[in-house]
């Protein structure tokens, strides 16, 4: 079987086919302290591509509370313990297996199917401390452990090494060279469902109506046109940023994506050592369970705790998250100087400036030309 | 013309017997114990068959009678022997079954001189016809070579070698007979307040506008409307089958105590597809997909090499 690089397991993999990298490739970046689950990303994507018949049950983007809650129900935990040991070397290297690596010899990679029952509960889990009724308390007082929890938002990885596309036995799966979203052709697919198996993220799904299976495409017509997913420009809470990420070796300082997990190592990919090359990427929570973040997110995470709590000594780190989510468009540069943050677009052409501090304004409680109080009561 | 078959399996007397053990195995009250312990207390043990003898070569015997149309109960199939033919999983690619959950098949063939009909039985304790999430369903097929079977690659053909495959699925002809299913069949106690462009009467929109909502079907393809029953495919290679548009050929399945038994039929001579002649001999090849046991696409049990048919 070939092997192919990856950067995030510090080593190289096997692969059912030779390693190619797009010309660019799509990724979105997640800042999991700002989190709210809102939930505005999942309707943005779900009003704009799963309304149909067949999708009832889809959310392409979801947002799960760590650690109980999970959509399909304990998609992590069920992929995790059949991977057996997750060790890393003191050099940032992944010592166990990845999916494709601990596959049995009759499939491509290591893999469970979910049931019907699995899709039913997308919201189990969340903000789960309340102890049913309002005077029944808050079960959290009662658990036996640290209380601690964080969302974690999600869309298809699109991965550099998918393990749809691996196990399509149709070849109906491709990732685009022009931006490396991973695609299902929905001409040619038979609905075998491999991909929804092998997917250890669970983002391909079964649809019962199309008898196809189908999956986040990335918003491609965005892309194409230099505009940010629906999941990213809808966010309410700035959290993410959607733009173009390069392999360490060919990082560029100004690329925002490359600035964020290469530069700086405060964005890292999530369950790096299923061995997928992941390429959503996440700021992790600084409260919560360290050994559950470095499960998640591998031994890089205290580093990437550290920055973050360094930012505000940061102008320049500090700018680039106050341009996330003041564009709808895909920032491919970005500046810090004079205490503004500039974002320009692919030709080099402004798209976005915003201040790093901004300006407090006082106002005196009564407004003498309006002869009027200001009161946030009427 | 003479086609010089691929030989079959040699059917050497271990082999035979070999093969013999496990159909009697598959057919009787062991089925439990041969496929694992799921079986759901209660059920009725599987009714001892008497077992076709096992065949290197097929007969396909001229009958009278109308084999345009499918029919399992057909009193000419009396008059054709039936013979058996060991299957096992497909193992060339990945991903495939751990091990074969179809051990043999039983077949029968006769021809009127315009079409020809092949009858297929084998055990299968769960009646699967797909439809909700992670189902799967009870399938088998068919594969005869376009051009010389003797070069035609017995797996699913290659590059200018093509195969002519009639592909059966116990779901695609729950379509044919009761319509394909709504989500709301599926799904009976779903809850959803509304499809783009229909909501109830004010629908807002033309039936091809709707379809842009189902991207399978906004794309045409076949997988996602409903089925006639079986799928006619031509395909050069592994991952290459594609479903053709038009239907020469029927299918009609039943099961019944365990056991599948299913009719397919074809014209002789299916135009850009495969010609079969009275007098000639050719070869076809049988794959099987217990649903039950999630088996699809490259998970199923097939043959190893063609069956030698000869059309008389």
């Amino acid at each position: 079987m070939p092997k192919v690089s990856n950067w995030q397991i510090g080593r190289d993999c096997e692969y059912p086919y030779d390693g190619h990298r797009p010309a660019r490739q799509w990724s979105i970046i997640f800042d999991l302290n700002k989190c709210i689950a809102c939930q505005t990303c999942t309707l943005a994507c779900k009003t704009t591509w799963t309304s149909g018949k067949g999708q009832e049950y889809m959310f392409w983007n979801n947002v799960e509370t760590k650690p109980w809650g999970g959509y399909p129900l304990a998609w992590d935990l069920r992929i995790l313990e059949q991977l057996g040991r997750q060790d890393w070397g003191a050099n940032g290297e992944y010592l166990g297996k990845t999916l494709v690596e601990a596959a049995p010899e009759n499939e491509r990679v290591l893999h469970y199917a979910p049931v019907d029952e699995d899709w039913m509960y997308p919201n189990i889990g969340e903000d789960d401390c309340g102890g049913g009724t309002v005077d029944g308390g808050m079960h959290q007082a009662s658990l036996p452990h640290d209380q601690w929890f964080f969302y974690l938002p999600r869309t298809c990885a699109h991965c550099t090494y998918p393990a749809c596309l691996a196990a399509c036995p149709r070849k109906a799966i491709y990732k685009r060279e022009e931006d490396g979203i991973v695609l299902i052709d929905q001409s040619r697919c038979k609905g075998y469902g491999e991909c929804v198996r092998a997917c250890p993220y669970k983002k391909s799904m079964y649809n019962p109506h199309t008898r196809t299976s189908e999956k986040c495409i990335g918003c491609y017509p965005a892309v194409e046109q230099g505009i940010q997913p629906q999941c990213v420009v809808n966010c309410i809470g700035k959290i993410r940023v959607m733009g173009f990420i390069n392999p360490p070796a060919k990082a560029r300082a100004d690329n925002p994506i490359d600035y964020l997990v290469h530069e700086k190592g405060l964005a890292l990919p999530y369950y790096p050592q299923l061995g997928l090359e992941p390429n959503i990427y996440y700021i992790p929570p600084i409260h919560a369970d360290r050994d559950y973040l470095r499960q998640m997110f591998g031994p890089r995470v205290e580093d990437a705790i550290e920055a973050y709590r360094k930012l505000p000594e940061d102008p320049r780190a500090s700018g680039l998250l106050c341009l996330i989510g003041s564009t709808d468009r895909i920032m491919h540069r970005f500046d810090v100087k004079k205490g503004m943050a500039y974002g320009y677009d692919e030709a080099g052409a402004e798209i976005v400036r915003v201040p790093v501090t901004e300006d407090v304004i006082v106002r005196a409680p009564f407004d003498a030309k309006l002869g009027a109080s200001r009161h946030n009561t009427p | 013309m003479n086609h010089v078959l691929h030989s079959p399996r040699n059917p050497s007397r271990s082999g035979a017997l070999r093969r013999a053990a496990l159909w009697t195995c598959a057919s009787g009250a062991l089925l439990a114990a041969c496929k694992g312990d799921s079986k759901p207390a209660g059920t009725p043990p599987t009714p001892a068959r008497t077992p076709a003898p096992p065949i290197s070569a097929l007969e396909v015997r001229a009958v009278s009678g109308d084999l345009s149309k499918p029919d399992p109960e057909a009193p000419y199939w009396a008059e054709v022997p039936a013979g058996q033919v060991a299957l096992t999983a497909q193992a060339m690619v990945t991903p495939r079954s751990a091990k074969t959950m179809t051990e043999a098949i039983e077949v029968a063939a006769a021809h009127d001189g315009k079409y020809i009909a092949f009858r297929l039985s084998w055990p299968d304790r769960d009646k699967s016809e797909a439809g909700r999430l992670g189902q799967y369903s009870d399938a088998a097929a068919i594969q005869f070579a376009v051009k010389d079977v003797a070069t035609t690659p017995v797996m699913m053909g290659a590059p200018d070698q093509p195969v002519h495959i009639f592909h059966w699925r116990a779901q695609y002809q729950r379509d044919a007979e009761q319509g394909k299913p709504t989500m709301a069949q599926l799904y009976p106690h779903m809850s959803i307040d509304m499809y783009p462009m229909e909501f109830k009467e004010a629908k807002g929109g033309t039936p091809e506008q709707q379809e842009q909502f189902s991207p399978g079907r906004a794309e045409g393809n076949p997988q996602s409307y409903e089925k006639t029953g079986v799928d006619e495919i031509i395909a050069e290679g592994i991952s290459t089958s594609a479903v053709q548009a038009g239907h020469s050929g029927a299918a009609k399945g039943t099961w019944k105590d365990g056991w599948w038994t299913l009719v397919i039929t074809r014209p002789l001579a299916v135009e850009g597809g495969s010609v079969l002649k009275a007098g000639a001999e050719t070869g076809v090849a049988f794959a099987v997909w217990q649903g039950g046991e999630e088996e699809v696409g490259s998970r199923k049990s097939i043959m190893m090499s063609w069956l030698p048919t000869k059309v008389l």
